[in-house]
């Protein structure tokens, strides 16, 4: 039971990943593997992308037009492709966190009562 | 939602690939970074990736419609599964094509008379005005109603008037002259039909009035073939009826309407007549906002104002005024007939169906083993069904596609041969086409027969039972219980319909054989007929008309072969007129001593022409003349109708005393009675005529005869008629002083149009009758030959146990003869039922008919017999050694 519970702690809540990408990608454009290591370093380890559903999240936040992408020649020299967020994509990004922060309020809110 | 993911996948995924290669050399650089050899900083990053495939996999289905994706590879599937079973794919696509094809054809021809509109600008605005009584509705119109009608501003705005052209004009002036359609209008005639000038205009009102002076309008038909198409022909005169007229247009070739005309001339009406004899039709265009009943009711008050003013006799009492619309009223009778051959066509496609639903379920149950494999790998439900209705509907739209081809092929060629007097169909059924309404009715059976036959096997087989099936040892163990059952409905349902069919069907023909038996009271046979317009102004009296008969009458007899010559103003089978009439002496009103007959004015060897016998009395001779005391023969219909007692010989007739001043007719003695003859039409009882001498004729009578109607000559001969038609014209040119003839045909060609809507009728219904009646044979061969090769094991543990070959043949037919008598027995309930929808069109035949009722299913059967026995005749071939080797 222990070690279920620990697994499931750095699974990411599906869903999430989209927020989590369009945050990281305010910073500035990146490419898959630089978005999944900043989630990973940012939420200190706690986190832990799966790297089989970053990429098809990307594919659709572009086919909806948050992102936009473009190849480019990444900090390795090597050749990447770079997401970048598009006007379409800081609005949704400030809904979702919206709709974030009013979910993990009223989770907390109901989390704190049962902690009493 | 975007559409942006569904479009260039192929490329996104060969971006996507070397996006995941990218990713990997990242992360093995980063492990490279943490110390680790370059082999295990691969070997990690792949590790921490996963597969690769499954990601790209898991972007491509997200970027696919998963269902069309799935019906295109079902698409695939069917067409490759189907062209695994050519034979049977064939035969479904056949029988469906047969199916739709009739289905298509009679569409056709519904779609060209029923449901497309008139080609007249506003069509639906157009009404016909009709004269009602307690009788029915009909056409006709004098000019005092036509006066009547033209002042109901109210409701009308525009009303027209037009005969039939009946009488033809001569085309006279030049070498040859020629008899022509010519119709007569009223100015507005062509503004309301919408008819193109494309040279000169159309009539003034001024030239439509009395002393309007000789105008003509000429059709782009006659414009071509007589005046080269020269368009200086406007403004120039013409000679009809050896009168000047000023062409004053040409209408274009697009102008067709129901009553065909080479040129047109005003009626110029003088509104002041009081002559009562309804001569021309008259169409209205209601005005905008105005409905048809409010036009009805308007009506009622025109009648009262038409009774006030011409008095209660010129209109019978209960009688009054409606309209109908002129699409309805240029459709007539025709509707129903038309939807009766649509049902006819509806059976046919449910045999269709019914057969291609057997087929499907035996290669269905054939196919137990693939379903039941897909259904264990698991495939849905659904996905099942999707397969079979979609392998179904590629059987149904091929079949639709090569049925509309069949059907429009077939149509036509139907229409050539007999158009069966059916209006709107153009010259050999040409305004037949396939138009958007023909190729969606077409697509929209195909789609629904496609469901249709489709869903019940698909159904039947989408719930197998896994275990079951796949633990068979092998597909021969028998047809399931409920299958069979099913089959054996489907078989059931076709003999029922195709006996329906082949009752309706026999009907008709008996119907036909009776009509061919009248005995129309005259001899068709080597009679020419062909009519001379004696229109011109040389005609207004009686006098020169008697003078061509005799002229004519002379001349003709005198050419070899021959026998006899007479004149008449209508021919029997062809129409003609009606009058009233009085017995002197008689209380006036008082019936039946006052009543109406048909009146035909003939010359004085009509009788013996047309080899009509004289009953009692004596025949005209050429004495009876104007100078000579007014004579009448009656027919015997009417001596029995109006003289039940006393004897019509001793008594005097008045014609027509109500009708008006051209019929100023004085009383005429009965000098004879002749045997009937069948004038309205075979299949109907002879009518009372009266028969008038035309020489006997008064002068007004002659006149108003002259414009409606042609003078038709009647010749005997010995020889082949048609060898005559050439002296027979000479002669009468000479005779009448330069007047051609036309409209030549032989009474046997008059005889033949009289019942050429029955013969349409039979023919259609025949033909579907066999179609259904062989598809049922097909289906319950099928049937039968299917059961005895799922038997084959069972029939030969039979044979092995002794069991004799005849008795297994008998054993099949008898399973396969039950279906047929079950199938049998409920069509003829249906048809019982179903049969009197037909009375309209039977003609001393009951809708009941014993000999149908009895003969019909015995045909069935017997066809059925033949289908049967060939697989019952299989069932004894079996080897008793082979059939239980096959376990």
């Amino acid at each position: 039971m222990i070690s279920k519970k620990a697994a499931a702690a750095g699974e990411i809540l599906q869903g999430t990943l989209d927020l989590l990408i369009l945050r990281t990608l305010v910073l500035g454009p990146a490419h898959g593997h630089t978005i999944a290591q900043v989630i990973e370093r940012t939420s200190e380890n706690a986190l832990e992308v799966e790297q089989g559903s970053l990429y098809p999240a990307l594919h659709r936040l572009e086919d909806r037009g948050w992102l936009s992408s473009e190849w480019g020649v990444s900090e390795n020299n090597r050749k990447a492709k770079f997401y970048r967020l598009t006007a379409g994509g800081r609005k949704e990004l400030s809904a979702a966190t919206k709709r974030w922060q009013r979910m993990t309020r009223a989770i907390g809110l109901i989390l704190g009562e049962l902690n009493e | 939602m975007s559409l942006r993911r569904y479009v260039h996948r192929a490329r996104k995924d060969q971006d996507l690939a070397a996006e995941i290669e990218s990713h990997l050399a990242h992360e093995q650089d980063a492990n490279a970074a943490r110390g680790l050899p370059a082999e295990e900083a691969r070997r990690q990053a792949r590790l921490r990736f996963g597969n690769p495939r499954t990601v790209r996999e898991h972007v491509w289905r997200y970027r696919s419609l998963l269902w069309i994706e799935g019906s295109w590879r079902d698409l695939r599937f069917a067409l490759r599964s189907l062209a695994r079973t050519p034979q049977f794919a064939w035969i479904a696509v056949l029988v469906i094509a047969v199916g739709i094809g009739v289905n298509t054809a009679v569409f056709s021809v519904i779609n060209a008379v029923l449901l497309k509109p008139l080609t007249y600008p506003d069509p639906r605005s157009l009404v016909e005005l009709r004269n009602t009584s307690p009788q029915g509705a009909f056409p006709g119109a004098n000019i005092p109603k036509f006066n009547v009608w033209h002042q109901q501003t109210g409701i009308f705005q525009q009303v027209a008037a037009y005969d039939f052209g009946g009488a033809g004009l001569n085309l006279t002036g030049g070498d040859h002259p020629e008899q022509v359609q010519g119709i007569h209008v009223t100015a507005d005639y062509f503004a309301m039909f919408g008819a193109p000038v494309i040279a000169g205009r159309t009539f003034t009102s001024a030239e439509d009035s009395p002393h309007g002076g000789n105008v003509v309008v000429l059709s782009y038909g006659l414009w071509k073939s007589r005046f080269g198409g020269n368009s200086k022909i406007v403004g120039s005169t013409i000679q009809l009826d050896g009168q000047p007229y000023l062409v004053v247009g040409v209408i274009g070739s697009s102008f067709v309407t129901a009553t065909p005309a080479d040129l047109w001339v005003p009626f110029q009406f003088d509104l002041n007549s009081q002559d009562m004899a309804n001569y021309f039709t008259v169409v209205a265009r209601i005005k905008q906002g105005v409905t048809v009943s409010q036009a009805n009711a308007q009506l009622i008050l025109a009648a009262d104002q038409y009774r006030r003013t011409y008095g209660g006799e010129a209109i019978p009492p209960q009688g009054g005024f409606s309209v109908v619309s002129l699409q309805e009223a240029t459709i007539g009778d025709t509707r129903f007939p038309l939807l009766i051959l649509l049902g006819a066509v509806g059976f046919v496609l449910l045999i269709a169906c019914a057969n291609v639903a057997n087929l499907l379920l035996a290669r269905a149950s054939a196919r137990k083993h693939e379903f039941s494999t897909r259904a264990a790998l698991g495939a849905g439900r659904g996905q099942i069904i999707r397969q079979l209705l979609i392998e179904s509907l590629v059987l149904s739209m091929s079949g639709g596609l090569l049925g509309l081809g069949l059907g429009y092929v077939g149509v036509r060629l139907l229409l050539n041969i007999n158009l069966g007097n059916i209006p709107r169909l153009g010259a050999n059924g040409a305004s037949v086409s396939l138009d958007l309404n023909v190729l969606l009715f077409t697509l929209g059976i195909s789609l629904l027969t496609g469901i249709l036959f489709g869903l019940v096997p698909a159904i039947g087989a989408s719930h197998p039972n896994l275990v079951a099936t796949l633990n068979e040892s092998g597909s021969r163990s028998g047809i399931s219980f409920s299958t069979g059952k099913l089959r054996s409905l489907l078989v059931v349902s076709e003999m029922a319909l195709a006996l329906i069919l082949v009752i309706g069907a026999a009907l008709l023909v008996r119907t036909f054989y009776k009509l061919q038996a009248v005995d129309p009271g005259f001899d068709t046979h080597n009679v020419l007929t062909m009519a001379m317009s004696v229109s011109g102004d040389r005609f207004q009296r009686t006098a020169p008309v008697a003078q061509i008969l005799r002229g004519g009458t002379e001349r003709i007899r005198a050419i070899p072969g021959v026998l006899d010559a007479a004149a008449s103003n209508s021919l029997p089978l062809d129409g003609g007129l009606g009058m009233t009439f009085d017995i002197l002496g008689r209380s006036k009103g008082d019936r039946p001593f006052t009543g109406g007959a048909g009146f035909s004015s003939i010359s004085w060897r009509y009788f013996s022409a047309f080899q009509i016998p004289l009953v009692r009395g004596r025949n005209f001779t050429e004495d009876d003349d104007a100078s000579a005391p007014g004579v009448v023969i009656i027919n015997e219909a009417m001596a029995k109708q109006y003289w039940p007692e006393g004897d019509p010989l001793r008594d005097r007739i008045q014609i027509g005393a109500n009708a008006g001043p051209a019929f100023a007719e004085l009383p005429r003695q009965i000098v004879g009675i002749v045997g009937d003859t069948h004038d309205g039409g075979l299949n109907r009882d002879p009518f009372p005529i009266m028969y008038i001498p035309i020489p006997q004729m008064p002068d007004a009578e002659t006149a108003l005869n002259s414009r409606v109607a042609p003078l038709w000559w009647i010749v005997r001969s010995k020889v082949d008629p048609h060898t005559l038609v050439t002296p027979i014209s000479e002669v009468l040119r000479v005779a009448s002083g330069g007047l051609p003839v036309a409209h030549v045909r032989t009474m046997d060609e008059i005889e033949v149009r009289a019942i050429s809507r029955q013969r349409f009728n039979m023919l259609f219904l025949t033909i579907f009758g066999v179609a259904g009646l062989l598809m049922a044979a097909i289906g319950v061969y099928g049937v039968m030959s299917y059961s005895v090769q799922q038997r084959t094991q069972e029939l030969g543990i039979r044979l092995a146990l002794g069991a004799q070959a005849s008795n297994l043949r008998n054993m099949v037919i008898g399973q396969g003869m039950a279906l047929t008598l079950i199938g049998v027995a409920i069509g003829i309930g249906g048809a019982f039922w179903l049969t009197r929808l037909l009375a309209s069109f039977l003609f001393e035949v009951r809708v009941w008919d014993p000999l149908t009722f009895v003969g019909t299913p015995l045909l069935l059967s017997a066809v059925a017999l033949m289908a049967i026995w060939i697989p019952a005749k299989r069932a004894t071939r079996v080897d008793p050694m082979r059939a239980l080797r096959l376990e």
